[in-house]
């Protein structure tokens, strides 16, 4: 799968300007956006996911648009079919693990108490069925992040994005939890973008790197 | 600002020794008392009258829960009659200064009924008059509703109002299709209602006035009563359609 | 509690509950469409809305009359179209009351879908779910105590409603003479007995109905 992403967006607040200038391709199984925080790599996730949308530009995957402010094309986030997994999870707190697993594939304007067969085994792939029936405010920070990679999965995503999925874990719960999603993602086989400001991540994903600052990708 | 406060403390007493009567009349008395008032504020300068208007009842309550008045004006005897018993009115100082008739009016470009037995048409959807238990002009509506053995059968289309001039705003608006007010009050809405008959009360509709028992002016009070009934008061009361007592 | 008392208290139960759901599907759907960003123009919005709350209830009872009056721009519009009007009427009693609650439920409707954070709402999006469902599934789940507890206050609000109701609907012994109504006639009439056995009722529906709310408002703030 190759991702072209080529966008502009300038932020204002109170007291500065953030000029996000991005600008890179690859075609990669891991991509890692490496960089200070502040540096602009959420707000790029977030735009190729289809949650912000950049001021102009183009971002194709596999030559499919997804963006294009020159032909005024904006897929809408739920139709491009991207897993996202936040950097503070965003586990849904009134939804079980299983349900927060599953919410992808359950449709419809109620949260279902029962689930499909594929939603149990993904949460099964991931050794997750012991807490199926635990409320995110239980669970530890591994587990949290193992739950929220497992919900990305589910719904079946061709590309995964992660903002920095360790950042709030211990160093020796990181490592283990790296190698778990390195093999994970191989098995699933979907290309994955990884943000992360650690050096360690960047050796052990290896894959395309791209690094990022002040906005813009720097060489 | 000292300055300003000074000018206060000098002005409230001199304002203060002139006296504020307090009058407390029924609702059909608005325009007339308010009138009435001014011209006896003419005559005497340095005395203020506060005219305070609402159902008879409502007054009275008010009396009975210690509100400060000087003088009452009620729409019927009744009223006066529970004020006398409570002790709440100088007797001596009670006399009826006006008359009144009860009318049934209908709003401009409505059909007027010939006969009282007309307002159970259902043309009549809503009849406004005064909540009887607390409007005199309710009472008397009442009074002849029930003597032409209508009262029951019209119960599904009475509209209670809180007081006379409620019920006149209700017809006026064509709210109500029809109202029982005082020919007086019609007299003030004549481009929006029209008098369709007058209605005969076994009471007569008389108007009584007192000074209270609790009034912190009474001689005050007593002029202003004695200002109503002489021929100044009596004109004005004239002027809007009152007859004598 | 005197039989008399059944009359009014029945009809305020009614009056005050469909006032309620009325306000409520207003009031969410406005709070949702204010949403969370704070722009001038949505602030302006939400001011104007909230009028109902800061306004004399005469003065809005007497708006109220006039438009809904046989000679006023909706009621002109029933007389013709339906030949009902909503004056004396305890549906008109309703449509006054759920106007002068309705902005407390649009205030906690914001607030409370405010609160929310906005990153759930998104990883919605990114699951898949279309708006109406991140609404529905993500949203709505997290505010509803919020929401409640403002429908609380709204019901206690509508309840008590005095002024708009006797201008628009009249105080007509049961039909539309809510307690309120009903305490304050019996007062005029000289029945203390009456007014004050009404009063108790009304103070015991109030305390009930706040204690409710402030509950759920604490417990929301633990999730």
């Amino acid at each position: 799968m190759r991702i072209a992403v080529d966008i502009e967006k300038k932020l204002r607040d109170a007291s500065r300007e953030f000029h996000l200038c991005m600008r890179f391709e690859s075609d990669a199984d891991v991509t890692v956006l490496y960089g200070e925080s502040g540096a602009g790599k959420s707000l790029t996730v977030l735009a190729i996911a289809g949650l912000i949308r950049p001021d102009k530009g183009r971002i194709t995957v596999d030559d499919r648009a997804l963006f294009d402010s020159a032909h005024r094309i904006d897929v809408r986030a739920r139709h491009r079919n991207i897993g996202l997994v936040f950097q503070d999870y965003a586990l849904f707190p009134h939804l079980t693990v299983l349900q927060n697993i599953a919410f992808a594939q359950n449709r419809g304007w109620f949260n279902r108490r029962t689930v499909d067969a594929d939603a149990r085994a993904t949460m099964a792939s991931m050794q997750l069925d012991a807490l199926a029936d635990a409320y995110p405010s239980d669970l530890s920070g591994g587990q949290r992040q193992r739950v929220a990679l497992a919900r990305a999965l589910a719904s079946r995503p061709r590309l995964l994005l992660l903002d920095e999925p360790f950042s709030a874990l211990d160093s020796a719960l990181r490592d283990r939890l790296r190698d778990e999603l390195i093999d994970t993602r191989r098995r699933a086989g979907i290309p994955m973008i990884v943000i992360t400001h650690n050096a360690d991540d960047v050796a052990a994903f290896g894959g395309k790197l791209v690094r990022v600052r002040d906005g813009r990708v720097a060489d | 600002m000292c300055r300003r406060w000074l000018f206060l403390v000098l002005i409230v007493p001199l304002h203060a020794s002139a006296a504020d009567i307090v009058v407390s009349a029924a609702a059909s008395l608005s325009n007339s008392f308010s009138e009435i008032g001014k011209r006896y504020e003419a005559k005497h300068p340095g005395d203020n009258i506060v005219a305070n208007f609402a159902a008879s009842d409502v007054l009275l309550k008010q009396i009975e829960q210690g509100a400060p008045v000087d003088v009452f004006a009620s729409a019927d005897e009744q009223t006066m009659d529970r004020a006398a018993q409570s002790n709440n009115i100088e007797k001596s100082t009670r006399k009826d200064f006006a008359s009144n008739a009860l009318v049934l009016i209908v709003g401009v470009n409505a059909k007027s009924p010939a006969k009282l037995d007309d307002l159970a048409d259902s043309d009549y959807a809503h009849i406004a008059i005064g909540n009887p238990d607390s409007v005199p002009a309710g009472r008397y509506a009442k009074e002849a509703l029930t003597a032409a053995k209508l009262w029951d059968k019209i119960q599904p289309q009475i509209v209670p109002a809180q007081n006379v001039r409620q019920a006149l705003d209700y017809v006026a608006r064509g709210e109500a299709q029809a109202g029982f007010v005082y020919a007086t009050d019609a007299e003030t809405q004549k481009e929006k209602v029209r008098v369709a008959m007058t209605v005969p009360t076994s009471t007569p509709v008389r108007y009584p006035i007192a000074v209270t028992t609790t009034s912190q002016h009474a001689d005050a009070a007593k002029a202003f009563v004695a200002f109503v009934n002489s021929a100044d008061g009596q004109a004005v009361l004239k002027k809007y359609g009152f007859s004598a007592p | 509690m005197s039989s008399d008392a059944i009359v009014p208290l029945l009809l305020t139960l009614k009056v005050a509950s469909l006032a309620t759901v009325l306000a409520s599907i207003v009031g969410i759907a406005l709070g949702k469409w204010l949403g969370r960003h704070r722009t001038f123009t949505r602030n302006v919005a939400e001011s104007l809305l909230t009028l109902p709350l800061v306004l004399p209830p005469t003065v809005l009872g007497y708006y109220l009359l006039v438009v809904l009056g046989r000679n006023g721009f909706i009621g002109e519009w029933l007389m013709r179209w339906f030949g009902v009007s909503l004056i004396f009427t305890w549906q008109g009693a309703v449509i006054a009351a759920s106007i002068a609650a309705f902005p407390l439920i649009l205030r906690a409707a914001r607030a409370s879908f405010s609160d929310v954070d906005a990153q759930l709402e998104n990883a919605a999006r990114s699951l898949g779910a279309s708006e109406t469902e991140v609404f529905f599934r993500a949203t709505l789940p997290l505010a509803w105590r919020g929401i409640l507890a403002g429908a609380l206050l709204a019901f206690a609000r509508a309840m008590g409603e005095f002024g708009a109701t006797l201008m628009v609907a009249g105080s007509l012994p049961g039909r539309t003479q809510t307690l309120s109504l009903a305490i304050y006639d019996a007062v005029m009439a000289g029945d203390d007995a009456r007014a004050e056995s009404m009063v108790i009722i009304s103070l015991i529906a109030a305390v009930v109905l706040l204690i409710f709310a402030a509950q759920l408002l604490q417990r929301r703030k633990h999730t």
